[in-house]
């Protein structure tokens, strides 16, 4: 488990969601290991021993969003709410701590809250995620916890400007120094996408490791096909985005075998994207602000829609990029995206991600994606800029 | 709320049925279905399965009653014929549901009846009725013929019989199966139980109640497993052959091979298109993973055609379905039952054919000729053959459809297992072949003792709720504590279910090894650790490393704090336990 725990470490570390001190695990097997920076090791290791689970990690955000949060809640709540679907699909809710109830070891609380959620913040020191049964998991839910705080502060600050002391240099650094530019410069992708299966599962590879290079998305969510003939290879249901060697399904587009039984839950919204588009290839993933732009209505006053992310019947517009509403699976995604990425090549799913196609390889569906989401951060901060915060 | 706090309780011997109360803290603690049945065992576990005393008792969860998705389902416990462990199966369909609404939480059944007898629970009331008419008859005629009294669950001949896999059909299709709880309940002279009940299962906190159950069904929905186009919910567990034939590890020639030339011809594709497969499944559940031909004939489960295909060398779809239904009729375990043959097969040097399985399921459910030996199971045929290396089976039990070869995290909890070799406990295929909740390698033990003692704690609550182990390709503890605690009020979430879980499974291993099992039972078969599988296609299947098995069955052990032996070094944790 060692392995694993330098691994995700170093995941941490490359996607710059956690402070390169402030990174712990612990995980146990029949013995209890820790690892990292020394007091949230600590931390760690006397949480999960209260835990009937394998891994945790307690890690330090690089952005302070998280506490920022807490700190903005009205007094009295115990949890924020993110609107996001991975949220809202897999976390539900986050519970924090907040600093001034902090007496003490944290631990025993700290395991009773992460014995029903898998990640809790804990006011100045960090977020804390549980992994059932790996410490793949612990890092997903780790990274799950950091998506939805990023998207759920920023949009705050876009409704109800800044609150508190240092939020606003704190944010100026975020937007000056953490955020990096965007862009699909200088990476190689096969003109035309070829069929033989070794050349496509080969270029599936590489692209899905340049989306999270590029930091255009995070490595679990988020999935990646191309179609080739009778078949549609597709990355698998949770495989991480750089890592998809062996981790890629040969589906027949009849479905005359079912093999593909562990591709993405999103392969139904694939194939229709195929069959009403003829792309050669789709990449889906969660951009940010992407996310966070997609949640944003003019309708919101005068709609009597209470589950905007199922229940929107609109196509709405982000620069050109059609945003639909629609459960992940086999939910409304499926049906909705398909109509409407044709034209732009590419959709916006509320308050899910982004999907973009390519007519002949990936270089163009990387480009379009990397468009989209700069289109989003440019408007996002557009947007706040013409606010007086 | 979610309990009545009742169990009615029958006394064959005495002919009595009286309803009694369940204190409040038992139910609190060990929630329904196998948690309570185990609980109730507590006086009984030394005891024969087949003596008059023993009981057989069917138990629902505080789920059941209410809308929660896939928890109208009871588990019927006592103590198995066949491995002499603990035992308890998971089924669903009305019963359950009707035996809830009856005002029951349980039915505790004891003594022996002197004639043929049917339980018939209306409500309130409950009697024991003659059935000497309906003794001798199959499973079919059985259900039919008592369709007027609602929700029916039988025996076959087998059960008449005392075949040591013997089930409990529930008249809708379902059946509790493996452990031969059929003959218990024969032993007992119970033909059958009919149910009908008109009550219905408050729920605490409603508001709470929907919106978990829909985040249930948010997450079913996001599932690929369940409600992907290649999932269950369309093909059923048959969608399951196609991946382990690509994967190398399906049972094949009793355990000789791990891969199946022919089994596309019953993969879930091919019985859609061959049979016409329609969805069914148990009552409440939006899954619906059964499949019945355009005919209405039950279709088999994916253990079932490996087992009937791959194990026995027979790759005609017809014959295997021919052969479910056989089984169905007769009241008996497809997987238990053709294990059984298979290393009979081995043992003589041919595998029977079709037409020779179909002869020898009869000859087995009415215990004549071969059948007499085979009705014991494959590990007693394999010993008084003279081969007990033939026997694939764990504590007595016959392996399923998942070679341990190919799974690491399956070879331990096959070895782990209260029941024997059974997948079901703590279903690590979930984990290292569905890649749920997320991935795990399945060909390392690194983690996995840890990870199997976790799941069995897991599946011991989800057991006991009672809620489908297939919701949980989806949906987690967490979302199922809140279910539970909108429905009844009583706060439970993962941590404090999986405790129950753990008191379940400790209170378990504790019956069986009282009962004499220890670390030597808790292995696999020789042929797994000496042959390899049928590798190809890149994928190497070498036999299981014996050093590393045992060195990952000791960090169970410790982790779950048990000595080196597996046992309790002394301690009766009964004592310490509600
Ligand atoms: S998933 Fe299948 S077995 Fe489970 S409750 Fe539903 S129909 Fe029954
Ligand atoms: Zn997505
Ligand atoms: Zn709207």
């Amino acid at each position: 488990m060692r392995d694993q725990i330098s691994k995700y470490t170093g995941k941490l570390l490359a996607d710059r969601s956690a402070c390169a001190d402030g990174i712990a695990f612990a995980a146990q097997d029949d013995v209890l290991i820790t690892a990292g920076a020394p007091g949230l090791a600590e931390l760690a290791g006397n949480t999960l021993s209260r835990l009937n689970s394998l891994a945790l990690v307690a890690a330090r955000p690089s952005l302070p969003f998280a506490d920022f949060l807490i700190a903005r809640a009205a007094e009295g709540e115990d949890c924020i709410v993110p609107q996001d679907t991975e949220t809202r699909t897999f976390l539900h809710d986050i519970p924090f701590l907040r600093r001034k109830d902090l007496t003490g070891d944290p631990s025993p609380v700290l395991a009773k809250l992460l014995g029903n959620r898998k990640g809790v913040i804990v006011e100045g020191v960090g977020i804390v995620a549980v992994g059932a049964i790996t410490v793949e998991q612990a890092f997903i839910n780790y990274s799950s916890v950091f998506h939805s705080t990023f998207v759920k502060y920023l949009q705050d600050v876009l409704a109800d400007g800044f609150r508190l002391p240092g939020e606003r240099e704190a944010f100026q650094a975020f937007r000056s120094q953490w955020l990096r530019p965007l862009s699909a410069a200088g990476l190689d992708f096969v003109p035309s996408l070829p069929g033989d299966k070794e050349a496509i599962l080969d270029e599936i590879e590489r692209v899905g490791r340049y989306t999270v290079e590029r930091g255009l998305v995070d490595s679990f969510f988020g999935n990646i096909s191309a179609a080739a003939g009778e078949l549609i290879y597709i990355s698998q249901t949770a495989a991480s985005l750089d890592e998809l060697k062996g981790c890629i399904d040969p589906v027949p587009a009849d479905n005359s075998s079912t093999t593909g039984i562990t591709a993405s839950s999103e392969l139904l919204a694939h194939r229709k994207i195929y069959e009403q588009t003829g792309a050669r290839v789709i990449l889906h993933g969660h951009p940010k602000f992407a996310v966070v732009m997609s949640m944003l209505c003019d309708r919101k006053k005068e709609c009597n829609i209470k589950d905007c992310w199922k229940d929107c019947p609109h196509v709405r517009d982000l620069g050109g990029t059609p945003v639909v509403a629609g459960e992940i699976g086999a939910g409304g995604l499926a049906k909705r995206v398909p109509p409407v990425i044709g034209a732009s090549g590419s959709a916006i799913v509320y308050g899910h991600g982004v999907f973009t196609l390519g007519r002949e390889g990936f270089g163009e569906a990387f480009a379009t994606m990397v468009d989209v989401e700069n289109f989003c951060r440019e408007e996002y901060f557009r947007r706040v800029d013409g606010k007086v915060l | 709320m979610g309990w009545t706090g009742k169990l009615l309780h029958v006394d064959l011997t005495r002919g009595t049925c009286e309803r009694r109360e369940i204190p409040a803290e038992i139910l609190h603690a060990y929630l329904g279905g196998r948690g309570l049945g185990v609980r109730l065992m507590r006086d009984f576990f030394r005891l024969d399965p087949f003596d008059p005393d023993m009981p057989i008792i069917f138990a629902v969860g505080p789920l059941c009653g209410t809308n929660s998705p896939t928890a109208a389902r009871l588990a019927c416990v006592s103590r198995s014929p066949l491995t002499g462990t603990i035992y308890d199966c998971s089924a669903g369909g009305r019963f359950a549901w009707r035996l809830k609404a009856a005002g029951l939480d349980a039915v505790f059944i004891t003594g022996q009846s002197a004639r043929p007898a049917l339980l018939a629970i209306d409500g309130a009331r409950a009697e024991l009725l003659p059935a000497g008419a309906l003794w001798g008859k199959g499973v079919k005629e059985t259900v039919a013929s008592l369709k007027e009294r609602g929700s029916v669950t039988a025996i076959g001949p087998a059960g008449e019989n005392g075949v040591l896999f013997a089930n409990i059909m529930m008249g809708e299709g379902n059946s509790i199966g493996r452990g031969g709880l059929g003959a218990v309940m024969g032993r007992k002279r119970l033909k059958a139980i009919t149910v009908q009940g008109e009550g219905t299962t408050p729920v605490a906190d409603r508001e709470r109640f929907d919106a978990a159950r829909a985040d249930v069904m948010r997450l079913f929905r996001a599932s690929p497993v369940i409600f992907g186009e290649l999932g269950i919910s369309e093909y059923g567990t048959p969608a399951l052959v196609d991946l382990m034939a690509q994967r190398r590890m399906a049972p094949t020639e009793n355990f000789r091979a791990t891969f199946f030339a022919d089994s596309g011809n019953y993969s879930g594709p091919a019985i859609k298109r061959e049979c016409g497969a329609k969805k069914e499944g148990c009552y409440g559940c939006p899954i619906q993973c059964k499949k019945a031909s355009a005919q209405g004939e039950a279709l088999p489960e994916y253990e079932t055609v490996n087992h009937f295909g791959a194990l026995n060398g027979i790759s005609d779809l017809h014959a295997i379905v021919r052969a479910n239904s056989l089984c169905n009729e007769l009241g008996m375990d497809t997987i238990s039952a053709a294990a059984t043959l298979s290393a009979f097969g081995e043992a003589r040097g041919r595998f029977p054919d079709p037409a020779e399985v179909a002869s020898l399921l009869a000859d087995i459910a009415c215990r004549r000729g071969e059948g007499e030996l085979l009705g014991l199971g494959s590990r007693r045929l394999a010993e008084q053959l003279g081969h007990s290396e033939v026997s694939m089976s764990v504590k007595s039990l016959e392996l399923p459809a998942y070679d341990p070869r190919g799974a690491y995290g399956m070879a331990l909890a096959y070895a782990t297992s209260n029941r024997g070799g059974c997948h079901l406990r703590a279903y690590p295929i979930s984990h290292e072949i569905l890649r749920k909740p997320v991935p795990t390698d399945r060909f390392s033990f690194s983690g996995k003792a840890r990870i199997i003692k976790i799941a069995e704690d897991v599946n011991a609550a989800v057991d006991s709720l009672v809620a489908c182990k297939f919701a949980f390709f989806g949906a987690t503890l967490e979302e199922y504590g809140e279910l539970l605690t909108a429905a009844t009020g009583v706060e439970y979430g993962p941590e404090s279910l999986k405790a129950i879980g753990e008191r379940i499974y400790l209170t378990e291993r504790f019956y069986n090894c009282e009962n004499g099992f220890s670390r030597k039972d808790d292995t696999l078969p020789e042929r797994f650790f000496t042959e390899p599988g049928s590798g190809g296609e890149g994928i190497d299947v070498p036999p299981v490393d014996r050093e590393r098995f045992s060195e990952e069955l000791q960090k169970y052990y410790r982790i779950r704090g048990l000595d080196e032996n597996g046992g309790f070094g002394g301690r009766n944790i009964l004592e310490e336990l509600p």
